[in-house]
């Protein structure tokens, strides 16, 4: 529409401009309003891609992952298209798979050198255990936020790459620290860690030269999320406080050491409440974990709208209107698939079970088949194991992480979009190392 | 020939949107902006197919340092594109190809590792075992003594746990070192051997490295002869002889490495790795008892012992374990293991207790 009235045929003044450095072309201006996300892949290619993905891991034993993983992000990054140009993946498998190798040729003379110092017994081996723990520790962040430097540098919008800068293992040290204050505050810290490492991750995060912050709140998550923390955790602190009042930790050595029939019974008699603490306890415990069970798509819900609310971009910033029902009709669908998918497991289970006679399964007369056909038989277990498992994690797969990438960029907005216009292309493409890291160490899944 | 269409062009260096009109001639992409300067020219040969949703054709130059893109929103053109372009296929059909060529060779990998697997590692560990040094050895057999007396000893004697400390088995205790010892001598070994009776009902015997062995009541009580007993111990020699302990620990890396750093990393996968390492372990193990079974009736021929009791102890206790399931047991079938002892002549001189040493040997767990 703003496109200039081009020259009329034959005209010369085409030579004269081109003489000259040309002009920039006039950008067309981006879409505003409500429509600056848009999402365009459907369910039935990603089932498609999905399950024939998971066919191939089993055939290959894994091998595929690397492929698996670059067709799925070509998917959904393609797919999505943030004020009328669409994203573009530019990562390949065989990346993967190198930086996969790379961190295995580091990981592996590591594992054996721990391996062989834990062997000893003297104080060395003792240690290398607890080395071997920290390692891992610090390994875990370091992996996922160089992994997040390849996904981000691989990330190409308008011709324009996103890059990430920042240390790792200063990322690593900061988000082992906020874990620790985490689990030592029972969760109360978490939404200040959370802020913290946000910021950090992007301070050093860019498009082109356009750098990136974070500006939510943890005060803010803090007091949305306190009301979740205390329906779930509450009874369970509670009950264990209680507990700790009425329960005398030296009464109940004795009764145990004294043993014999009736120890409950002698421990009841010196401490009346003692059950009724213990019962506490137990009900309580059973209560954080269903309504953890129940929360977690309210939780899930309120992290996104405040990560996403917290997300600028120079001069862009962003917004979240997902609203909580729609994270859990989002789980419900998980639901409902599974049990489908569940029931079919049954049901054929129950005709290969009529189908075998289950003497097989009574020891001495499964010793007494051939080894060929206990072969067969243990094969056949390990594909109908694997199938389940890998059912249970493709359908995971499709009905929540493409709903859930769909519906986080189709609730949000972004503003200051003229921004977008005038963004200077920066940054080297990172390496896969984190994500090779990431994927021997078993963290974040690809 | 020539057909042309628009398109958004993107230079790579800032994120502005062009809108330009794309030309295709013999040789190739014209890009021109509105104003009809040439923005970039791309031979088909150049052309490179990047990933983007299907409404839409883009495009990019093989090799370009610099993310230039260009993007084709009309099919027609697209088409016109494809037809031109040898490098460019949307129907897919190259990508199917090169699918194909992956799994094809991810499945040779595959199965190179299980060769590997059932092959390789042995061999590997055959080749490394000799140079772990025999200190090392001695070293981890002492940390293995005191861990696997603790997990056995389930009643907690303690001291007494071991059989032949107190005053009633001091005879059998030295009925079993002079036995120990006429083993030892035959057999040349680098290590000393250490031998413990424990307090279990079990017909067992196993050997730790650096020379511990042991042996389980149990299996003295289910013995008719000396003899018996000395070819249980003369196999375990061979167990320490053949520093097996140690090769089985390599192996077991080696496995480890193979089916679990490398492959199996799917969901459901971890099943698939222990299913493995159970397998080829097992098969490993078989053949390291046909091997600790060849040196016992190699030691009792040279000590003029009765090679066949070995065999004779082995089918009688073979009756009351648990039969399970073949793949997975640690030993070969037993009937196995008995023909290849029996293959060996019987060259009997003499019993290796005599009765009054076999009578105290019985008697070796009485008393505290």
């Amino acid at each position: 529409m703003l496109d200039a009235v081009g020259p009329s045929p034959g005209a010369p003044a085409v030579a004269s401009i081109a003489a000259a450095p040309a002009p920039p072309t006039p950008p067309v201006p981006p879409a505003v309003g409500a429509a600056t996300f848009r999402f365009f892949g459907n369910e039935e290619p990603y089932w498609r891609l999905m399950i024939r993905g998971a066919v191939l891991l089993i055939v290959t034993l894994g091998i595929y992952r690397f492929w698996l993983a670059t067709d799925q992000r070509r998917f959904l990054w393609a797919n999505t298209e943030i004020a009328g140009d669409a994203l573009e993946y530019a990562g390949t498998a065989r990346e993967l798979l190198i930086g996969f190798l790379v961190a295995v040729a580091v990981l592996v003379p590591l594992y054996a050198v721990l391996s062989l110092a834990a062997l000893g017994s003297d104080v060395v081996g003792q240690i290398s255990g607890l080395l071997a723990l920290v390692l891992l520790a610090l390994f875990g962040p370091f992996a996922i936020f160089r992994a997040r430097r390849y996904r981000l540098t691989r990330t190409i919008f308008r011709g324009v790459r996103l890059h990430q800068t920042g240390s790792a293992w200063l990322y690593s040290v900061y988000s082992i620290l906020g874990w620790a204050v985490t689990l030592a505050t029972f969760g109360l810290a978490y939404p200040w860690a959370q802020a913290a490492l946000e910021r950090y991750k992007m301070r050093h995060t860019f498009y082109g030269d356009v750098g990136g912050r974070f500006v939510g709140s943890g005060t803010r998550l803090f007091l949305r999320g306190i009301g979740l923390w205390l329906l779930i955790l509450g009874p369970l602190l509670a009950s264990i406080l209680y507990a700790m009042a009425s329960i005398d930790g030296t009464v109940v050595a004795e009764a145990v050491e004294r043993g014999g029939n009736n120890m409950l019974g002698s421990i009841e008699s010196a401490m009346p409440n003692f059950s009724l603490a213990l019962m506490a306890l137990v009900i309580a415990f059973f209560w954080s974990v269903i309504a953890a069970g129940l929360l977690y798509p309210a939780f899930q819900a309120m992290m996104l709208r405040w990560w996403t609310s917290g997300l600028r971009f120079g001069d862009m910033a962003a917004t979240s209107r997902v609203r909580t029902g729609q994270m859990y009709g989002l789980y419900l669908r998980f639901v409902g698939y599974s049990l489908l998918f569940g029931l079919a497991a049954a049901i054929i289970g129950v005709i290969v079970g009529t189908l075998v006679p289950l003497s097989a399964l009574d020891e001495e007369k499964f010793a007494e088949i051939d080894t060929w056909t206990q072969i067969v038989g243990v094969v056949a277990g390990l594909i109908g194991y694997v199938v389940i498992m890998l059912g249970y994690s493709t359908i995971y797969q499709v009905t929540v992480k493409l709903r859930l990438w769909r519906l986080s960029f189709e609730t949000a907005e972004l503003t200051g979009l003229e921004a977008l216009n005038r963004v200077n292309a920066a940054g080297v493409p990172g390496s896969a190392f984190g994500e090779g890291l990431a994927d021997a160490l078993d963290i974040g899944g690809l | 020939m020539t057909r042309s269409g628009p398109g958004i062009f993107y230079d790579g260096k800032t994120s502005a949107r062009h809108t330009v009109q794309v030309e295709l001639d013999g040789a190739g992409v014209l890009v021109r902006a509105a104003r009809g300067d040439l923005l970039a020219r791309w031979p088909y040969g150049d052309l490179e197919h990047l990933s983007a949703h299907d409404g839409m054709l883009r495009l990019g130059r093989v090799d370009n340092p610099v993310l230039e893109r260009l993007e084709i929103h009309d099919p027609e053109l697209a088409a016109a594109i494809d037809d031109l372009a040898a490098t460019v296929d949307r129907t897919g059909a190259s990508e199917r190809r090169g699918r194909t060529r992956v799994v094809a060779w991810t499945v040779a990998a595959v199965a190179s590792f299980v060769l590997v697997g059932i092959f390789g590692v042995p061999a590997i560990a055959d080749r490394l075992t000799p140079y772990v040094p025999t200190a090392v050895e001695r070293k981890f057999g002492e940390a293995a003594d005191a861990q696997v007396r603790a997990m056995l000893d389930t009643d907690r004697k303690g001291e007494a746990f071991e059989c032949g400390r107190g005053e009633a088995g001091k005879e059998g205790r030295a009925a079993l070192t002079r036995l120990a010892g006429r083993l030892e001598a035959a057999a040349f070994l680098s290590v000393p051997i250490t031998l413990t009776v424990l307090r279990k009902p079990e017909a067992n015997a196993f050997a730790l490295p650096g020379g511990h062995v042991y042996v389980f009541e149990g299996l003295i009580d289910r013995a008719q002869t000396g003899d018996e007993v000395a070819g249980v111990i003369a196999h375990e020699i061979g167990h320490v002889a053949n520093r097996d302990s140690t090769r089985s620990v390599i192996q077991a890396a080696g496995l480890s490495f193979l089916f679990g750093t490398v492959l199996g990393d799917f969901v459901g996968g971890g099943a698939v790795v222990i299913a493995s390492k159970a397998l080829l372990q097992n098969s490993y193990s078989r053949e390291v008892e046909r091997r600790a079974d060849a040196y016992a009736v190699e030691l009792m021929t040279r000590l003029g012992g009765d090679t066949r009791a070995l065999g004779a102890i082995l089918l009688r206790i073979d009756g009351t374990n648990h039969p399970g399931m073949k793949l997975l047991l640690d030993h070969p079938d037993t009937k196995d293991r008995v023909a290849a002892i029996n293959m060996a002549p019987p060259t009997k001189t003499a019993d290796l207790l005599n009765p009054l040493e076999w009578a105290a040997l019985k008697r070796i767990c009485a008393g505290p």
